[in-house]
């Protein structure tokens, strides 16, 4: 059994609760964090939270020439180590979801380590269109 | 031709020693690198050509030599004539024919070529009753001058791959074992013992292993391994085939400097030679053992005789040192097990094979035992190629073997162990030569250079020559050896230019110890020692340059001035040869320098034949 | 699991891993300039030397670079004492006689209550502190594109033979990971300048916003195996282009659930 994060459009009501979420659960100093969410229209009042899929063959894990991006077993997500990386833009330029993301105020790469295992996003998801929860992985 | 076993070898021997025995009588041609480049390879042609066109009874062509150094290089172009021990030294390509004429048909001596003591009259006749070579003691330097380095058969007459052959018949235990009870430590430098670096080594659990023999002697003023390399390679080859049996390694590597053409063209002859007899390559003697030698060109970095920075060398990257907390006999050349020696610790190591650890142990101080080959250079009658038992004072080395200091002058300093190590003064003199005593004194044995240096010379100016090649050969790599030397360096020169301010040697001393406990490796470790220890023993000759402005032995340019006494005839001599035109005089009149253009070059000084010029 | 002492506290730390990654983990700020984790180990700024020993070392001390040590169990390590504190700050008093100009070596001088250096400023110093981080990365990366060439005092990094380096893909690693800042570069309309060499920066097809480099997006295809559609537009019309898709697909599915 593992945990899965599933993203539901057909819930979302594209309150935004996700990304406020998402910002301070980022918090650095007490200041909000870059969101790794987004909440986007694509159809009037249809909406659809971008956020990373943390794919099996991931594009990141592939683009990442100093093995910074790594899977975590325990969460699941892609995990990036902000020690290894050298912000070479591999990964950015290679997620074809556009996913990972850079934080322009710390000048660092950023993307959903899903918190450490425990969602904001999820957590505070009124509509639950966002889920954390035990699935079966092959 | 293969040689198959230990007693087609011996069979082999035989055969070469009567061959030999056809020419009784032999020419020996130094073409050590003093000889060679005095000119003696033109009287190795001189002798064949003559030989050649003349019809001397007993003598052919095939009695003439070319050998390795003999040793007393100051006095080359050299030239023994055996068996009767006979030395000519100073030997033009033109007097050969009367050697020819005079001893080789009539038995005659010629005098003028004969050695004398210097400031002494009396001609020595034989190479075994000089001084230089009777106190002498050659382990690894035993077949050096003594035979055709070209000619594995000449190897093999004098008893050479014997010890292969019995080692083969040992098992590798019994080698490493023989190879403790001798005793040797790693002629390098270090220090570090052979045996036990072996037993590491073959106890590493590995695949391969390597054997790496250190040709790349860097230090300036050195020229022993040099020497054995090219007046004897066999013997370096013999020696790593037993270590590769003993550690049990099927691929060795010869690290040779490319400034010494000839050692890796003797040594490639060499390798060849022995692939020919069966004593490298596949089945090593019909025992089963095989193992090859590469050689491995580097360009003549100092830093790339460190160990780890060797075998990265080897291995075709930047020849860096890296942190060796994990040793590189256990991870090395490739992160395998790796046995690195010194050209003189595998030259000796057939020694020890054949006559037992035990004697060799004998020899020497129960720490250090053994011999040790020095070369002697700097203000010293007897330049050249010396190998002395360990433990044997330094002034019986200075005093007796090599001869004492040139022009009466007054012994100052001598300098041990390469840019590494350290100038030791005249109250050091009775110290025995070995590793420990060396190093308590504050200098190092190295790997054997000495340069030996009278009272003309400046310690400052010797530490800022040293530490100046340091900066030059210092990769770069850690800040403490790539910026450290280069300010302590920055700061002697300073002092010598006069400029030096009271507190710098206290800065300097700080900045030593530092470097020497924050630098990655050996180099820099090692690197204030030109400074810290002729700090330690000519300590007011730098605070005569930084606060007397004055240069004790009139060698810092900026704080000396020429001076004409009394003492000049007027003989016009040194006006010419001033570069900035600042002597003037007439004939028979005082000369005077004028001290606003003097430029302290000293080509007057050089020139004055009644000692008119005085240095102030 | 292998438990080491530092500073007189007995500490965990990871079988196999650096001193200085058990000492950063305790929170003990021990300075280091050439050290990232992305790159292997090198020990040139030699800042981060700490003082070891073992008990049956009867008192003998070592001085060692941290983070080239690996942890042994039973290591007693010090990092702060008087005699590391002043190699340090010879250190960098050395380092600010040849970088004078540069923040990051003021700033840690400075925190080490050093304001200027007790030797002679190098005239020609420059910003590079020859930590090698740069050369590293670019191995790291398999591009091994610049080295340190020359030796001693006038070592340089720069591409082979002094001219630039026709292996580089202009991917920045080497001037993101650079302590010092020194290595620079500039990006104008569709151009990137670095090493003396230009490398054409790639554009979103739909809003023109650039990218990464066309050399360095073809190295990760070919390396990667990545396609090349990926590399066609930005993160942030990719983002949209998720959102309609997946939209999209919501509405088909819905569609067929009727």
């Amino acid at each position: 059994m593992k945990y899965r994060f599933i993203v539901d459009p057909v819930l979302c009501t594209g309150c935004r609760t996700c990304e406020l979420a998402c910002a301070f659960s980022h918090a650095r100093n007490l200041k909000q964090g870059r969101s790794r969410i987004y909440p986007l229209t694509h159809e009037k009042d249809k909406y659809v939270p971008v956020v990373c899929l943390q794919c099996d063959d991931a594009a990141c894990v592939k683009s990442c020439m100093f093995d910074a991006l790594r899977r975590n077993e325990e969460t699941g997500a892609i995990d990036l180590d902000v020690a290894r990386c050298v912000k070479c833009m591999a990964c950015i330029a290679a997620c074809p979801f556009g996913c990972a993301l850079v934080d322009e105020v710390h000048n660092e790469i950023v993307k959903c380590d899903l918190c450490k295992g425990d969602p904001a996003c999820a957590h505070f998801c009124p509509s639950k269109a966002l889920r954390y929860t035990k699935i079966a992985v092959r | 031709m293969r040689i198959t076993s230990a007693e087609h070898l011996t069979q082999l021997q035989k055969e070469y020693q009567k061959e030999a025995a056809k020419f009784p009588r032999k020419i020996l041609v130094c073409l050590g690198p003093g000889c060679l480049a005095a000119g003696s390879d033109r009287i190795y042609d001189a002798f064949l050509n003559h030989i050649a066109q003349r019809n001397i009874k007993g003598i052919t062509v095939e009695a003439v030599k070319k050998t390795g150094c003999h040793g007393l290089c100051t006095q080359g172009p050299l030239v023994t004539i055996e068996p009767d021990g006979l030395f000519y030294t100073r030997i033009q390509a033109k007097g050969v024919p009367e050697i020819i004429e005079k001893t080789l048909e009539k038995n005659e001596v010629i005098t003028k070529l004969l050695y004398s003591t210097p400031g002494k009259s009396q001609k020595i006749e034989k190479w075994a009753d000089i001084p230089f070579y009777s106190h002498q003691m050659r382990i690894g330097l035993r077949n050096v001058g003594q035979i055709d380095p070209e000619n594995i058969k000449d190897y093999v007459a004098v008893g050479g791959y014997q010890a292969l052959a019995k080692a083969l018949t040992m098992t590798p235990e019994q080698v490493i074992s023989e190879v403790k009870t001798s005793g040797l430590r790693g002629r390098g430098g270090a220090g570090f013992p052979t045996g036990k670096k072996w037993e590491t080594c073959r106890k590493v659990d590995s695949d391969i292993r390597y054997v790496i023999c250190n040709g790349d002697e860097g230090d300036p003023g050195a020229f022993m391994d040099r020497c054995i390399m090219e007046g004897d390679p066999h013997s370096v080859l013999e020696g790593m085939i037993i270590c590769a049996h003993a550690v049990g390694s099927i691929s060795g590597y010869i690290y040779v400097r490319e400034e010494y053409p000839l050692a890796i063209l003797n040594l490639q002859k060499a390798i060849e030679a022995a692939r020919e007899f069966g004593l490298l390559g596949k089945n090593i003697l019909g025992s089963g053992l095989n193992f090859d030698i590469k050689i491995s060109r580097g360009g003549g970095a100092f830093v790339c005789g460190e160990s780890s920075a060797l075998m990265r060398s080897v291995a075709g990257e930047v020849g860096e040192p890296r942190a060796k907390y994990i040793r590189s006999v256990i991870k090395g050349l490739h992160d395998k097990p790796t046995v690195l020696n010194n050209v003189e610790s595998f030259a000796t190591v057939p020694v020890i094979i054949n006559e037992g650890g035990k004697k060799f142990a004998s020899i020497g101080t129960p720490r250090s035992t053994g011999t040790k080959a020095f070369s002697l250079a700097g203000k010293i009658n007897n330049t050249g190629l010396i190998e002395v038992p360990m433990g044997i004072s330094l002034r019986e080395i200075i005093f007796d073997i090599g001869g004492g200091i040139p022009d009466g002058r007054k012994f100052k300093a001598v300098q041990t162990g390469g840019p590494s190590g350290g100038c030791l003064p005249e109250s050091k003199l009775d110290l025995p030569v070995d590793f420990d005593s060396l190093t308590e004194a504050g200098s190092m044995m190295g790997s054997g250079g000495m340069i030996i240096m009278d009272d003309r010379t400046c310690m400052v100016d010797v530490a800022k020559y040293f530490l100046g090649f340091l900066v030059e050969e210092s990769c770069g790599k850690c800040v403490p050896c790539r910026e450290g030397l280069y300010q302590l360096h920055a700061l002697c020169v300073r002092i010598t230019e006069g400029k030096g301010e009271p507190g710098d040697l206290e800065l300097m001393e700080k900045l030593s110890k530092y470097i020497q406990l924050g630098s990655l490796c050996g180099l820099g470790q090692s690197g204030p020692n030109p400074f810290m220890s002729t700090l330690e023993h000519f300590r007011e000759e730098y605070e005569a340059h930084i606060n007397h402005k004055k240069c004790p032995a009139g060698v810092c340019r900026a704080l000396i001035k020429y001076e004409i006494i009394d003492a000049c005839t007027g003989c016009l001599a040194c006006i010419p040869v001033c570069p900035v035109g600042a002597i003037t005089g007439e004939k028979k009149k005082k000369h005077f320098i004028n001290q606003a253009i003097c430029d302290q070059c000293g080509s007057c000084y050089a020139v004055c034949q009644f000692d008119a010029i005085e240095v102030k | 699991m292998v438990t080491i002492t530092i500073n007189g506290k007995a500490v965990q730390a990871n079988e196999g891993e650096m001193l200085l990654a058990a000492i950063r983990r305790q929170g003990i700020d021990t300075p280091a300039l050439c050290h990232h984790d992305a790159i292997e180990p090198c020990g040139s700024c030699r800042l981060c030397m700490v003082e070891i020993t073992k008990k049956e070392w009867e008192g003998w001390t070592r001085s060692v670079t941290s983070c080239l040590y690996p942890v042994e169990p039973g290591l007693i390590v010090s990092t702060h004492t008087p005699q590391l504190l002043e190699l340090r700050k010879t250190i960098l008093e050395l380092y600010l006689a040849r970088s004078s100009q540069s923040e990051v070596i003021q700033k840690m001088a400075e925190d080490y209550g050093i304001t200027h250096s007790s030797f002679p400023v190098i005239p020609d110093g420059d910003d590079c502190i020859m930590c090698y981080a740069c050369t590293r990365i670019c191995e790291e990366l398999g591009c091994f594109a610049i080295s340190a060439v020359d030796r001693g005092h006038d070592k340089k990094v720069s591409g082979p033979l002094r001219q630039p380096p026709p292996d580089c893909i202009g991917c920045l690693s080497c001037a993101h990971i650079c302590p010092t800042g020194f290595i620079k570069w500039q990006d104008l309309d569709s151009t990137r300048t670095i090493w003396e060499r230009q490398f054409e920066l790639l554009s979103c097809r739909t809003c023109g916003k650039r990218t990464i480099t066309r050399d360095f997006a073809e190295y990760l295809m070919k390396k990667r195996n990545l396609p090349a559609a990926y590399f066609e537009l930005c993160d942030d019309c990719k983002r949209t282009e998720t959102a309609k898709t997946m939209g999209k697909i919501v509405v088909a599915a819905q569609e067929v659930l009727k």
